[in-house]
């Protein structure tokens, strides 16, 4: 029941920003209705996770734990960023840089963007699984070439080119595992609860062929190396609030698909196969945004990056398939959703500030916005995976496993890359954060509602990082849950 | 009677790839979008579904009439040079196309489909897949990207036609207006490259990297 809710309410919103012309009340209005889908998500996850999975509209919508953990994150992630657009959307309309109607176009995109997300994880049916996936990127097109400079139509016109490209081989690869399926005797459904049950006899070679397809197309909107091209452009470019969406949680509604395939694959295939392909893609990410994180300039770029980086952690937690690592990989999942987020709003308030993206030419956050430098400062130590924050659990889970599994050299790569981006998260940071501000800039304000977002995601974080320490057991439980591998 | 359609899909994918100026290229997918409306027909008669020819005539409007249409109006409004600009000359191109077809018959022998009509027809949607890449790859100016893409789910179109008699029918109906309303967004950043560069060669949009 919760999930119409959770879809409705959006689609809702779509509509009503249609009507309302002034963006400010909009706003607030925006927040509360995400505020409820916030609830019924916590609601629908809970029942779930204790009373198995639900189906409706003649099985057209299927959740398990797995959907309903990513139901979750998304709604996370897209709470704050409506708080955070109060303000930031509020800010652009005074300061002339966008007028009141196109602050009402922001907001019904916004919302069909979430919409389309939150459909993902919720549809049984691969195709249909396809489609809304494609529809996030045609939607958030817009929001990447938001601002119609020269810098952001150009990445909306990779973003749009790219990603459609690699969604199109995803679309090859979902049609191989439907003839797979039907070679082993079933209908011409696309459903992936029947696909998974009869997956053991199913063609062994096409599955194979099939799940290269389906890694390379979702992998490009997963922004997994070297099909990530587009990910820094489009993320560097678009409005704050939603490049924080488009890196905490439109990466991993493509990590979902790739999961939805990749437990038919264990079945019908063997683990290892699996295993390998996603090990191998998560260790390219990581080296390659290792190398750029390194070198970079731009404050959003580097970001980005990062979350390339991150996206290759979580697809190794899921590619050694211990319950360990892929609890770990679950968790990076939603604190990765979550840091990412206020790092972004960070950054946000940081560009729109000092009106530049060189990190050479930002100096003195701390002192022109204490509250915005200090969050900015914990977040950095959070992303980086420093104790007691969150990240840190996660990826410590990944790791034992890593190291209790025998695979020595992933571990020891994971744990060089990870050292090296430390090394220059501190560095870049550390330049960025402290020293003087430069001459002639005003000191600019902060508004509360983004301060609210800031405080809720750290919040998350901090508290999750503590409390993960003891509940240990039941978050193994439920992994074993989900990857009976 | 397939056999001659499917030969005649391949061939307007080589006449797309040795095109050197957009209308070219533009008539040779409306041609090459009509082989793929017969197609559809004759499986619709041969297997009696109503839904193929429901298909059938939704690739005649969309894929024959509105999408050509709308790409050659928006050739004439923005008024750049209709050169594609090949990065790969044509004879070149067509060295590359025909390769690529040899790789998709070693590919679809691979996979096990037979050696019936059925090997032949995945060969064609596997070529038409791959030289789609291929065209969006070795082209500056920007629609190419489009009608690349295009191509693309044309093959994608046709090997689902001949593998388990296609997918689901809505699932077809709402890929089909996916990929409608991206040719329309797509249309849409043209104009705006357009209206911002003064130009539409990809190759020039440079400004983003590192």
């Amino acid at each position: 029941m919760q999930i119409f809710f959770i879809l409705g309410i959006p689609g809702l919103l779509a509509l009503t920003a249609l009507l309302v012309k002034k963006q400010r009340i909009f706003g607030i209005l925006n927040s509360i209705g995400y505020l409820v889908v916030l609830c019924e998500s916590a609601l629908l996850l809970k029942k779930v996770v204790l009373s198995g999975g639900v189906k409706l509209c003649g099985d057209f919508i299927h959740l398990d734990t797995l959907s309903a953990f990513f139901i979750f994150v998304i709604s996370v992630v897209a709470f704050a960023a409506t708080l955070y657009s109060v303000g930031y959307i509020r800010k652009d309309v005074e300061t002339g840089i966008i007028s009141e109607k196109k602050a009402m176009v922001y907001y019904v995109l916004f919302n069909l963007f979430c919409c389309s997300m939150l459909f993902v994880p919720a549809v049984n049916n691969l195709g249909i699984l396809w489609v809304a996936i494609e529809m996030t990127t045609l939607i958030s097109t817009f929001l990447v070439g938001f601002y119609s400079s020269k810098e952001s139509v150009e990445a909306a016109w990779k973003y749009i080119i790219i990603c459609s490209v690699g969604i199109i081989f995803a679309l090859l690869g979902t049609i191989l595992f439907s003839y797979a399926f039907s070679l082993s005797g079933g209908t011409s459904s696309l459903n992936w609860s029947s696909m998974v049950a009869s997956a053991a006899n199913m063609d062994k070679n096409i599955l194979k062929v099939a799940f290269i397809f389906i890694l390379v197309g979702y992998g490009t909107k997963a922004g997994l190396a070297p099909m990530h091209t587009w990910l820094p452009d489009a993320h560097s470019q678009a409005v704050s609030p939603i490049s924080a969406l488009l890196s905490g949680v439109l990466l991993k509604t493509a990590i979902y698909a790739i999961l939805r395939f990749g437990t038919i694959i264990i079945k019908g295939v063997g683990f290892a196969y699996f295993a390998h392909l996603m090990i191998l893609f998560g260790m390219i990410s990581l080296a390659i945004s290792c190398g750029f994180i390194l070198v970079q300039k731009d404050l959003k770029r580097l970001l980005a990056y990062s979350s390339i980086e991150h996206m290759g952690i979580i697809c190794i937690g899921f590619g050694l398939g211990a319950p360990l690592a892929v609890a770990g990989a679950l968790l990076h999942v939603f604190n990765h959703a979550v840091v990412k987020s206020l790092m972004f709003f960070g950054a946000g308030n940081v560009v729109s500030a000092y009106k530049k993206h060189n990190m050479n030419a930002i100096k003195g956050i701390i002192k022109a916005m204490p509250f915005t430098g200090v969050m900015l400062l914990l977040g950095m130590f959070a992303l980086t995976g420093f104790p007691p924050f969150s990240i840190f659990i996660s990826e410590m889970l990944i790791i034992i496993s890593a190291f209790s599994n025998g695979s020595y050299l992933i571990a020891s790569l994971l744990l060089l890359f990870l050292a090296v981006i430390f090394g220059a998260f501190i560095y870049h940071f550390g330049e960025m954060l402290f020293g003087n501000i430069p001459k002639g800039m005003a000191p600019a304000g902060e508004p509360l509602s983004g301060k609210i977002a800031f405080l809720f995601l750290f919040f998350q974080i901090c508290v999750l990082g503590i409390v993960l320490l003891f509940i240990k057991k039941d978050l193994l439980w439920i992994a074993q849950n989900l990857f009976q591998a | 009677m397939r056999e001659l359609i499917l030969f005649g899909v391949l061939a307007t994918t080589y006449l797309m790839v040795i095109a050197k100026r957009a209308p070219a290229l533009i008539r040779s997918f409306r041609y090459q979008s009509f082989f793929l409306f017969l197609i559809t027909l004759v499986a619709g008669y041969t297997e009696k579904q109503i839904n193929l020819y429901f298909i059938a005539l939704l690739i005649l409007i969309l894929k024959v009439f509105i999408i050509p249409h709308g790409l050659n109006l928006i050739t004439k409004k923005i008024n750049v040079e209709e050169n594609l600009g090949l990065f790969v000359n044509a004879q070149l191109s067509l060295i590359v196309a025909l390769a690529l077809t040899y790789c998709s018959r070693v590919f679809s022998e691979t996979l096990g489909f037979g050696m019936d009509y059925r090997l032949a027809a995945i060969t064609v949607a596997f070529s038409v897949i791959f030289i789609g890449a291929f065209l969006m790859i070795s082209r500056m100016k920007a629609f190419t990207q489009v009608i690349g893409l295009l191509v693309m789910e044309n093959g994608i179109f046709l090997f689902a036609s001949f593998v388990s008699g296609g997918m689901p029918f809505f699932v077809e109906i709402a890929v089909f207006l996916d990929v409608f309303v991206s040719v329309i967004i797509m249309g849409l950043f043209i104009y705006r490259v357009n209206k911002l560069f003064t130009h539409i060669d990809v190759n020039k949009l440079s400004s983003l990297k590192g």
